[in-house]
């Protein structure tokens, strides 16, 4: 329970950790490099953990918005800063992880650039339909898609973002073939679908989910292992009988490689802290990010994982060029 | 009309003495940092945002919107004074703003910049108020292949801004849109042009690029011009004359309409409607040679269709939750952050507080209008600051806007590299207009077409589907290519009026 | 048309020409075609060959127009004017160069005393207190207030 009884305890926790920890970190302003532009969803949750770590640290944790390229720009800032801990790198996946997989994007940076540190949010995709969509259920969808194959469009938010990913990952595992449109950002994927010029928009929760309850759009699939508390109404693809289809956008916190592992420790345990307090996790909910802290040993494995799934339907999407 | 208590009930929220100050706060605040150049409203919005978190609801959006309003009026300040647009539309106002400041007149252009963005803003918010919802759902129909025809139409309004030489001005616009293919191509999301820079991958930026060329090659120019002073001519009255009034309120009229319309397509930007506007007024124009040396008409389209369309891009912002412009969705992620996620159930579940809004645009108007007419003289007078220390103040704000967007000193480069650039293109009476539109025309046009074909397979007879794309498309091209076949287009410049 | 102005747009269509024959170079090198219809050599590829053909049209325009004489004042600057301009454009650059080491607020103090005084101004007073403001002064409003992160340099200053 996130009570103030947790909270001193954990702080207690803490402070007995105290030698393991670096005594004089932070001693200035942290800055948080996020790789999109300022009001987008990841920006949104990395202020309202920056003004919770404030409190946390004792010193400003300042949000930088080094948006271009898909997040490489922000990314390749991130991973050039010196390793002192001083520069967190807001890590999106599998934002990240495209950019590294594709050739042509010559990243600099690969996955051993960041050392994961904590994770945040995790943002499962929702595959949505306008209200009067004759697409009911997810079913519905496939079924139509089978039976027309390559003339159902479907949207995503980016080239090699993790809805391309998902549309990938249907294709794969219900055996179909969606027309493939690329927007930029949710904004036009919004107006597009609503507008009728494609069919079916392959998104996440958070981006969209007040429309969903309003009524606005029908959301056909989480692409979750469980339904999101925000959407109870909407099954998974995994209900309707395709459990492999599992897909999201997720943001967390890492540092570069080669920083001192008691920086990062206290890192993690300011951050963590942090992101207990109860008016983080109430702003989160509020923007409907889901809230799914992963720490060191957890999140280290997600982050390798990730990369490996990603790596397979990047290698597809390239190859469809 | 039910729409109509909501307002009433609004406005009296909006006035309330609390709100009353957020709103003239907003408005201070947003114009003195839109009159930052280089900043812009975008930037400066962006940075006033976190003035509003300690704010409720109603009171935080009434501010961030009187913020907006406030660095756009900001950025008209500079382009006229200074020649520093404060963002890619307020180009046309350095043109025909900046030549009459020259003149002495920088106080006529500003009033009429201030009482034309109030007409247009107010008349565009009452349209607002009567047709928001059902336009917005029509608007929609609006698909990325109709977005093209309208990005090829206003490419081809380069026409209209030719001036002298339609070849150059043609040139030009090549120019702009091989510098917009620089960056991430919108079919592959492959790098193109960067020559091993990540920081391209972004293109180059057009917020260094338009500072460079105006703001900085301006400096340069009048570094050269020996002259003591930025603006040596006397500075007339600030109110305009009769003819001048006269000229404007036909101008305002028909920018209030362009804008309106155009603000209402979700993603259109405010460079299409300000260009289309100005380019209208030309053509209208029974002298239009005056246009680009200081044509009221010019100052007062621009600025009224600008913030027509500013107020009009509200209505996809609130209706549909669909942010028009960098700097609207910046709106929409403050609005966000304090709470408010802008949509047509916003309507329904809190209308009181989306009214009061709405009518806060009207207070806002009112407030922006009431607060810089009576500065105007004051800010015309900022030209009498000696050139040195105005050069170094201008540089300095510059160098942070450009520096301040993405932490980037390569933007301060570019920024410089434009200037240069920027300045000898002025000196060889190359319109630089043509090729700013084209910079931001051109990245939206090429990535529509894309979205049209992945929509349509490949069959480019989806525009014969869409009978208005297709009428988009087609009548600039016809109206270009015909004016091309004249021999006036091929005739050699002379230098008839030397500098 | 004046000589000064006509050598200048000769070599402005030729280095315009010389860029629209660079790009067509480097857009072949990328695909022109895509299944979807053009890819992302296409645009650059055709208006570059645009481009060129427009270059070719001025230039040949400009060289056959009858010059005047050259009498008039040469096209780009001299003297009092040139200094200036060279001033302003050093001036920068070299602040740009140096931000990053010395960080904004030493280079800017440089800059603004520099620029000042290439410009000629000689009231020290006034120029130290715009300096002053103009470097550290705008510092602490833009990092303190505005949160604008600005260059720190190598001394964390």
């Amino acid at each position: 329970m996130l009570n103030r009884r947790t909270l001193i305890a954990a702080s207690g926790a803490a402070a007995l950790a105290g030698p393991a920890l670096a005594q004089n970190f932070p001693r200035k302003a942290i800055q948080m490099i996020v790789a999109f532009p300022a009001g987008g969803s990841t920006d949104i949750g990395a202020r309202i953990v920056a003004a919770a770590a404030e409190k946390e640290f004792g010193q400003p944790v300042v949000v930088v918005n080094k948006a271009g390229a898909g997040g490489q720009l922000g990314f390749t800032e991130a991973a050039r800063a010196r390793p002192d801990g001083y520069t967190l790198a807001f890590l999106n996946l599998p934002g990240l992880n495209t950019i590294i997989l594709d050739p042509e994007r010559k990243a600099v940076f690969g996955i051993d650039s960041f050392v994961p540190v904590i994770n945040q949010v995790l943002d499962p995709g929702l595959v949505w339909v306008k209200a009067d969509s004759p697409y009911k259920t997810f079913a519905d969808l496939i079924e139509a898609a089978k039976k027309n194959p390559g003339k159902i469009s479907a949207c995503t938010t980016g080239i090699l973002s993790d809805d391309h990913l998902a549309i990938l990952m249907t294709h794969e595992a219900a055996k179909v073939e969606f027309r493939i449109v690329h927007f930029d950002g949710g904004a036009q994927q919004l107006t597009g679908v609503m507008g009728g010029h494609v069919d079916v928009a392959f998104d996440n929760v958070g981006g969209v989910f007040k429309r969903v309850r309003s009524g606005e759009v029908r959301g056909l699939a989480v692409l979750d292992t469980e339904r999101s508390k925000f959407l109870p109404d909407v099954p998974t693809a995994k209900e309707a009988g395709y459990p492999t289809i599992v897909s999201s956008s997720t943001r967390g916190i890492g540092v570069q490689k080669g920083t001192p592992p008691d920086v990062i420790k206290a890192l993690q345990a300011g951050l963590q802290k942090a992101m207990q307090n109860p008016d983080h996790v109430q702003k989160l909910e509020e923007a409907g990010l889901g809230f799914k802290p992963m720490v060191g040993e957890e999140y280290a494995k997600y982050y390798a994982d990730l990369h490996k799934q990603a790596a397979k339907y990047t290698e597809w999407a390239l190859k469809m060029r | 009309m039910d729409a109509f208590q909501h307002l009433m009930a609004g406005l009296g929220a909006a006035m309330s003495p609390g709100n009353l100050m957020f709103a003239f706060a907003g408005c201070m605040l947003g114009t003195l940092i839109g009159l930052l150049p280089g900043l812009g409203p975008a930037a400066g919005t962006a940075i006033l945002i976190p003035l509003t978190f300690s704010l409720d609801a109603t009171g935080a959006i009434i501010m961030l919107c009187a913020i907006y309003y406030g660095a756009m009026y900001g950025g008209t300040i500079t382009s006229v004074l200074i020649n520093v647009p404060g963002e890619a539309a307020s180009v046309i106002t350095c043109i025909d703003g900046y030549a009459m400041a020259r003149q002495g007149r920088a106080g006529s252009a500003l009033a009429i910049a201030a009482i034309g963005s109030f007409v247009g803003g107010t008349i565009a918010t009452l349209a607002l108020v009567v047709v928001a919802i059902p336009l917005a759902q029509l608007a929609l129909k609006f698909g990325p292949a109709e977005f093209f025809g309208l990005m090829v139409a206003g490419l081809c309004l380069v026409i209209g801004l030719a001036g002298k030489n339609l070849m150059a001005a043609l040139l030009m616009t090549v120019l702009g849109l091989l510098l917009a293919m620089i960056g991430l191509d919108p079919v592959r999301g492959a790098p193109r042009f960067t020559f091993g820079f990540p920081e391209l991958y972004d293109g180059v930026g057009f917020v260094p690029v338009v500072m460079g060329l105006f703001g900085i090659g301006e400096l340069l120019l009048a570094a050269e011009r020996r002259e003591a002073r930025m603006i040596e001519a006397d500075l007339k009255k600030w109110n305009p004359t009769r003819e001048e009034w006269r000229a404007s309120a036909g101008a305002i009229g028909r920018g209030t309409v362009v804008g309106f319309v155009l603000g209402l397509i979700p993603g259109v930007g405010s460079i299409v409607p300000t260009f289309m506007a100005y380019v209208l007024e030309k053509r209208m124009s029974k002298t239009p040679e005056r246009f680009g040396n200081g044509a009221i008409e010019g100052v007062a389209s621009a600025e009224t269709a600008n913030n027509a369309y500013a107020n009009a891009a509200m209505v996809p912002l609130l209706a549909l939750g669909v942010p028009s412009s960098p700097t609207i969705a910046v709106l929409m992620g403050a609005f966000i952050v304090n709470g408010i996620t802008p949509g047509p159930f916003l309507f329904t579940e809190r209308p009181e507080l989306v009214w009061t809004v709405i009518a806060s645009f009207f207070v806002g108007n009112a407030i922006l209008l009431v607060l810089n007419l009576p500065l105007v003289g004051l800010w015309a007078k900022l030209l009498k600051i000696p050139f040195s220390y105005m050069c170094a103040g201008v540089l300095i704000f510059c160098v942070i806007g450009a520096y301040g967007l993405k932490q980037s000193l390569f933007d301060v480069w570019i920024m410089l590299g434009f200037g240069i650039l920027g300045y000898l293109l002025r000196k060889l009476d190359l319109p630089l207009a043509p090729a700013i539109l084209a910079l931001i025309l051109g990245p939206m046009m090429e990535r529509s077409l894309r979205t049209t074909l992945e929509i349509s397979a490949g069959s480019f007879a989806i525009f014969l589907d869409r009978p208005l794309a297709l009428a988009l498309l087609a009548v600039p091209v016809i109206v270009l290519g015909f004016m091309l076949l004249k021999p006036r287009a091929f005739a050699p410049v002379r230098q008839a009026d030397a500098e | 048309m004046p000589s000064g102005a006509r050598q200048g747009w000769l070599i402005a269509t030729g280095i315009m020409l010389a860029l629209c024959l660079f790009a067509v170079w480097q857009s072949s090198l990328l695909p022109l075609t895509d299944k979807l219809g053009p890819g992302p050599g296409f645009f650059p590829f055709w208006l570059s060959l645009i481009g060129a053909a427009f270059s070719v049209a001025l230039l040949i325009s400009v060289w056959r127009a009858p010059a005047d004489p050259p009498d008039t004042e040469p096209i780009l600057p001299r003297g009092y004017g040139a200094r200036r301009i060279g001033a302003i454009i050093g001036t920068l650059a070299v602040t740009t160069l140096l931000m990053e080491v010395l960080g904004f607020q030493l280079a800017m103090l440089g800059f603004n005393i520099v620029l000042l005084v290439a410009l000629g101004e000689r009231r020290w007073i006034t120029i130290g207190l715009f300096a002053v403001a103009g470097s550290f002064g705008v510092y602490y409003v833009f990092t303190r207030w505005l949160d604008v992160l600005l260059p720190a340099g190598l001394l964390g200053l």
